[in-house]
């Protein structure tokens, strides 16, 4: 009886700890990113090497993991690129909402850009709808990669996102040109879907 | 037992003691691993939920928030994790179960916390710190279990989604046996640790039980030595007890054989005074008309002769010291000649009741001595029941069987014949009954009792080889019962009474008296009746008048004189001749005739003071060879 009882006990337990990693690798929406930079106003390409543009959210939690990685990517790529940080802010809502956790560190973080984009303009137009989405283009506009560089939800550690930017930004070709995003949605109408639906 | 518990103890020959205190040792172990992983356990679930509050408490999607997943998997998932080990930890610690569900329990809160901290290289430290603690538990397949979950967490993980555990969109399985190999390099090391830890648990159990052995070898001998230290006090108050006895004894002995002196010496001269007072009175009143107006003064002098007589035979009875003339007797019999006697002297008011064995077995006792005993006792129960009463007295054959004691004496075991006398009167406490026989001792008043008359009794008894208890309770009445030593005999013929006719004849007799006025009385009385009678003052004064060929039919002579004693001029005249009579006269022996077997070799005693007619009898039987006969029957004394 008592071990019956374990039984059922150790497959609650790991049906809990299954919902868990499936909350966690289940990837956010994800838009149409343009292949070829698009005209906005927000975040400026620079013509003289690759260009990295991140889309936040100011609130998500999981979105810590995706500024480490990527913390640790300028770290390895120097001045090899131009970063951005594009954090998204309602229309009508404070600055402090934005200006939070997420925004002071990537303030902190050195040669990253950081922007407000109202009403999440300009995430629309690089087809972000996760926070977390990195895109990466190069020197003459061309998208080299886009999606997460995270593993899951909130979880940092090495990842496919993450070794496919540093490879590029290293000079060398990435068979990985996107990833699913994980962490809040951009967009409060947004729907999670499934990662089996993420192109490779 | 626990494979853990079995190898060291199978490594050798550990005693059962060992094994038991190794047992308890690490029994007392798991039990305080399991209190700690019970409220462990519960810090981390709060502290899980604290963290989930801290570090993700809100999902946003655009401008819209809800509580993050997180929290409901710290709060539930945690919960479920947790439940199980604090439970069984609460519940049953020390059992096995217990030990290997807390440390996947354990393990499984380590995954929650990477989890809910983002995957944190830093948290994974919490395996390895949670394997460590469970190491606490001293048995390695605890550490086993834990594992086991690690790797089996990795292994489907990398399986089904290796990008939620390497990072990867596929990882090979070696890549799980690689981060299991990092747990299984600490497992190994704490496994070692654990061993080398049980080891230590075995020497000290192993310590501790020769302590153990040595204490008990100590308690032992304390306890032997305790042992023989209390027998020896024991044995030593017995002893003390003992001599406290025989001293009380030797006290009582010599208290007795003070007064017994005292009485002896008393008896002796004051037998010797009677004697003339009574001689005298009697040979007077003989010669007297009847309506001579002197004869009733002569009759109450002679009265008061008696008195004091029997006082002194009290005297001498209760100090032991008078001559006992005992013969085969029937007790019945000795009642029944009482009966008349008693009913007189108990009154109307008091009922005389007798019950008598019919088969009663003999005793050998001075008959005039047992009457002393049953008056004195039967007047005592009738001066109990002043209100009137019954007095019961009873014979009966008895066997002791079990040796008993009162004053001193032993009552030894065998056949006896008891003779109990048994009143409805006041009864008497304790404090009356311990000095009951003590003589003077009397609870009649001044003038009413001389207080000894159960001393009498009581001297009586044991002079005659018996013992008497007593059963009393104040309000209950008394009984007193009496054993004398049953024999095998057959009876003697009773005495011949005295007839007040004086005997005579005309043989040649020897009076070896010291005291002047009382061998005048003899001579005089013996002349009376016809005999040849010559006087000596002593015996030295004898011996030439026996010495010098004379001729005497019989001697008598007094036993305690000065230069030389009867007993000692009897030895003389048996080495001369054999086949001359000696009639010992003396009121007080010395324990000179009872003792030495005079009195059964052909020796003749009378008893001072004696009256002139009992004189002369007693001659008359001891020369015409009567004397076997016809033996002194004693007065009844009236006790106090």
């Amino acid at each position: 009886m008592r071990v019956l009882a374990c039984v059922a006990w150790l497959l609650a337990a790991a049906g809990g700890m299954a919902f868990i990693v499936n909350y966690e690798g289940r990837a956010g929406h994800a838009g149409e990113t343009p292949q070829q930079w698009p005209a906005q106003k927000l975040v400026a390409r620079d013509s003289s090497r690759d260009t990295l543009v991140m889309f936040v959210h100011p609130q998500c939690p999981c979105t810590d993991a995706s500024m480490e990685e990527l913390n640790q990517i300028l770290a390895r790529a120097g001045k090899s690129v131009a970063a951005h940080v594009v954090f998204f802010r309602p229309a009508n809502f404070p600055a402090d909402w934005t200006h939070a956790g997420l925004w002071k560190t990537a303030s902190a973080i050195p040669g990253l850009a950081v922007h407000e984009d109202i009403d999440g303009v300009t995430a629309k137009i690089f087809g972000a709808e996760t926070s977390g989405f990195v895109a990466l283009y190069d020197a003459r506009g061309q998208l080299l990669f886009h999606g997460g560089i995270t593993s899951g939800r909130g979880h940092a550690g090495d990842n496919t996102g993450e070794s496919a930017v540093v490879a590029l930004l290293s000079g060398h070709d990435s068979f990985v040109k996107q990833t699913p995003v994980y962490g809040c949605s951009l967009n409060s109408e947004s729907c999670a879907i499934p990662p089996a639906q993420i192109a490779k | 037992m626990n494979p853990t518990l079995s190898e060291p103890a199978a490594a050798g020959a550990q005693s059962q003691r060992v094994r038991q205190l190794f047992a308890e040792q690490w029994q007392n172990t798991l039990r305080h691993t399991d209190r700690l992983f019970l409220w462990l356990m519960i810090i981390q679930w709060f502290f899980a939920v604290a963290l989930a509050l801290l570090v993700s408490p809100r999902a946003w999607s655009g401008t819209n928030s809800s509580i993050h997943p997180h929290v409901w998997a710290a709060i539930f998932i945690g919960a479920i994790i947790t439940s199980a080990p604090v439970i069984l930890a609460w519940r049953q610690p020390g059992k096995t179960l217990t030990r290997h569900v807390v440390a996947i329990g354990q393990m499984l809160m380590s995954a929650l916390l990477i989890h809910l901290t983002g995957g944190r290289i830093e948290t994974h430290f919490h395996v390895f710190g949670s394997l460590a603690i469970l190491a606490f538990y001293r048995d390695w397949r605890v550490l086993v279990s834990a594992s086991v979950v690690v790797y089996v967490d990795h292994l489907l993980r990398g399986y089904f989604i290796p990008q939620s555990v390497y990072g990867v969109a596929y990882a090979s399985t070696w890549l799980s046996l690689e981060h299991a190999g990092w747990v299984a390099f600490e497992v190994i090391f704490l496994i070692i640790a654990i061993r080398k830890s049980l080891q230590e648990m075995l020497v000290l159990a192993e310590r501790q039980a020769k302590l153990e052995e040595v204490n008990s070898t100590i308690e032992l001998a304390v306890a032997e030595r305790t042992a023989e230290l209390t027998r020896e006090i024991i044995e030593r108050r017995q002893t003390e007890e003992k001599l406290r006895a025989s001293e009380a004894q030797l006290v009582q002995s010599q208290k007795m054989e003070a007064v017994g002196r005292l009485a002896g010496g008393v008896a002796h001269d004051f037998n010797n005074m009677l004697m003339v007072i009574n001689g005298y009175t009697s040979m007077a009143l003989q010669q007297m008309e009847a309506a001579n107006p002197l004869r009733k003064h002569m009759e109450e002098t002679l009265k008061a002769s008696d008195r004091a007589t029997a006082l002194t035979r009290q005297l001498l009875a209760f100090s032991r010291k008078q001559v006992l003339q005992p013969r085969v007797l029937d007790l019945n019999e000795v009642i029944l000649g009482m009966e008349k006697m008693l009913r007189r002297l108990i009154g109307e008011h008091v009922e005389l009741h007798a019950i008598f064995e019919p088969a009663l077995g003999r005793v050998k006792a001075d008959p005039g001595q047992v009457e002393q005993v049953i008056l004195n006792m039967t007047i005592n129960a009738r001066d109990a029941m002043p209100g009137g009463g019954i007095v019961t007295i009873r014979t009966a054959n008895v066997s002791i069987d079990q040796k008993t004691s009162f004053r001193n004496r032993d009552l030894d075991i065998g056949e006896y014949v008891m003779l109990s006398i048994n009143d409805t009167g006041i009864g008497m406490n304790e404090e009356v009954k311990s000095h009951l026989f003590e003589p003077f001792f009397t609870t009649k008043g001044i003038g009413k009792g001389t207080g000894l008359g159960l001393a009498t009794c009581y001297g009586i008894i044991c002079q005659s080889g018996g013992d008497v208890r007593v059963y009393s309770e104040p309000g209950s009445g008394t009984t007193f019962k009496i054993y004398l030593p049953r024999i095998n005999a057959p009876l003697d013929s009773a005495p011949a009474s005295d007839s007040g006719e004086l005997s005579g004849g005309d043989e040649s007799l020897l009076v070896v008296e010291d005291d002047k006025a009382v061998r005048a009385m003899i001579v005089s009385a013996l002349r009376e009746c016809g005999y040849r009678v010559q006087e000596a003052g002593d015996a030295t004064e004898a011996l030439p008048l026996l010495d010098g060929g004379a001729h005497f039919d019989l001697i008598i002579t007094d036993v305690i004189m000065p230069k030389m004693s009867g007993k000692d001029l009897y030895d003389h005249v048996k080495k001369n001749s054999s086949l001359i009579k000696v009639l010992f006269i003396s009121g007080y022996t010395d324990d000179m005739l009872a003792n030495s077997g005079v009195l059964d070799e052909g020796g003749f005693f009378l008893e001072k003071p004696f009256s002139p007619v009992k004189l002369a009898r007693k001659v008359r039987e001891v020369i015409d060879g009567m004397e076997e006969k016809t033996r002194h029957r004693r007065r009844i004394v009236t006790p106090d």
